[in-house]
């Protein structure tokens, strides 16, 4: 059902429609009691479209990191105090390209999920491994409760989940 | 209706819920807001009061707006249902369960207060039917749907139009092509049953292969064989059947 911005390059993902109207409700919502807050929020979804809807390329593996970095921050502002995150420091990440969105859209895919199933706290972490990532989703406050590890490469063909 | 509108707003987004809650918040026709950010949680606000309208999130976890709105319809007295979304897509879904209307967040001010109308006119209306058979109600009750689905030539999806933005209607096969403010589009329905469903909100059929919007009309000029032409507002020429001239000049001169 979800209406998407189709991506400028084959096999780049689209962007979210539904994502993007919600942010800007996050942004709006901040506009009188909190400006600043406004104005990162709408900073940071500019950054988040630029980096997809610059035209047809190739990305590092850090550039993409950072889309997928401003991408948590946006979800982090859409549901405070809800995710907590990890993410591999740029030296660590192999020396390769992807299309725009690659790594964003398989977290999104996973953190939206988890979102959507689980109500409360949703602890994500993201590490370099093997010339990909390895995402590891759980619940802080559910210790005992089973989490999902994904396997996301930086070609989509190199998707999929480990555990 | 005695006073302001209560209105239940849900949606899981905490910031989105902030941010509607305030815009209902601060509108001339809204006496009380509540939230909920679940549907189980707005079924325990409307087991424990009476809200004139939810302003409902489509996409939530466990029981999904459009659920929670289908689950409303079996109530004997359910409130209106105006749905909140981040998915333009879900707008058909919403008109097939009757919503009052569809925003798409984040909501202007001049769209939510177009929203808030409708709800008025809607409690205005079940209030006139309660009040008996020849009060407002019956009038409201006998107006037909205020919006269409179209099939969108971009993109192959479902469109919503509303009636009033439509200009005329032409017999296409079984299929009707509608000319409105925003273009023209393929309804799946028969002029014939059009008529039917259109004809409380103003349209009359003034040709075999023709439905118009007389509030769309300029002008009827009459032609030499006894037909007319209806002109509408862009200067289009709807021809008018022999038949059907009389009855419709008394209907424009009412």
């Amino acid at each position: 059902m979800d209406q998407r911005i189709p991506g400028d390059l084959a096999g780049a993902p689209p962007v979210s429609v539904h994502f993007v109207n919600n942010v800007l409700a996050t942004a709006a919502s901040y506009i009188e009691e909190d400006p600043d807050t406004a104005r990162d929020v709408l900073a940071e979804l500019g950054a988040f479209l630029t980096h997809r809807l610059r035209g047809p390329r190739t990305v590092s593996s850090a550039d993409e990191l950072e889309h997928v970095a401003v991408y948590v921050r946006l979800e982090q502002a859409r549901f405070p105090g809800r995710i907590d995150a990890e993410l591999p420091p740029p030296g660590e990440l192999p020396a390769t390209t992807a299309v725009p969105g690659a790594v964003q859209a398989s977290v999104s895919e996973a953190l939206g999920r988890w979102l959507g199933q689980h109500p409360g706290r949703v602890r994500m972490a993201l590490r370099a491994r093997n010339g990909g990532l390895d995402l590891q989703l759980d619940r802080p406050d559910e210790p005992g409760e089973p989490g999902e590890r994904l396997r996301i490469g930086f070609q989509p063909d190199n998707t999929g989940t480990l555990a | 209706m005695s006073s302001g509108l209560a209105i239940l707003a849900v949606d899981d987004e905490p910031r989105a819920l902030t941010d509607i809650k305030r815009l209902l918040e601060t509108s001339a026709s809204v006496e009380r807001v509540a939230t909920a950010t679940s549907a189980k949680e707005a079924l325990v606000f409307l087991s424990g009061g009476r809200y004139d309208a939810l302003f409902l999130d489509v996409a939530m976890p466990e029981i999904e707006g459009m659920a929670l709105a289908r689950l409303l319809r079996r109530f004997a007295d359910p409130p209106a249902v105006v749905f909140l979304t981040g998915h333009p897509d879900a707008a058909v879904e919403a008109f097939e369960v009757q919503a009052l209307d569809f925003l798409v967040k984040p909501v202007s001010r001049e769209r939510l207060e177009s929203a808030l109308s409708r709800v008025e006119q809607h409690v205005r209306g079940a209030e006139a039917a309660k009040a008996g058979p020849t009060g407002d109600g019956a009038a409201d009750a006998a107006t037909g749907p205020d919006v269409v689905a179209v099939d969108n030539p971009k993109g192959g999806g479902k469109r919503l139009v509303r009636l009033e933005t439509i200009s005329f209607a032409q017999a296409n096969g079984d299929y009707a092509r509608i000319v409105c403010d925003d273009g023209r589009f393929l309804l799946r329905t028969p002029l014939s049953q059009l008529e039917k469903d259109w004809g409380a909100s103003g349209f009359a059929r003034v040709h075999r292969a023709y439905l118009v919007n007389l509030k769309h009309a300029v002008e009827l000029r009459a032609q030499l064989n006894g037909t007319a032409v209806l002109i509408m507002r862009d200067d289009t020429e709807i021809p008018v059947a022999r038949r059907n001239v009389a009855a419709l000049r008394r209907r424009l001169h009412a």
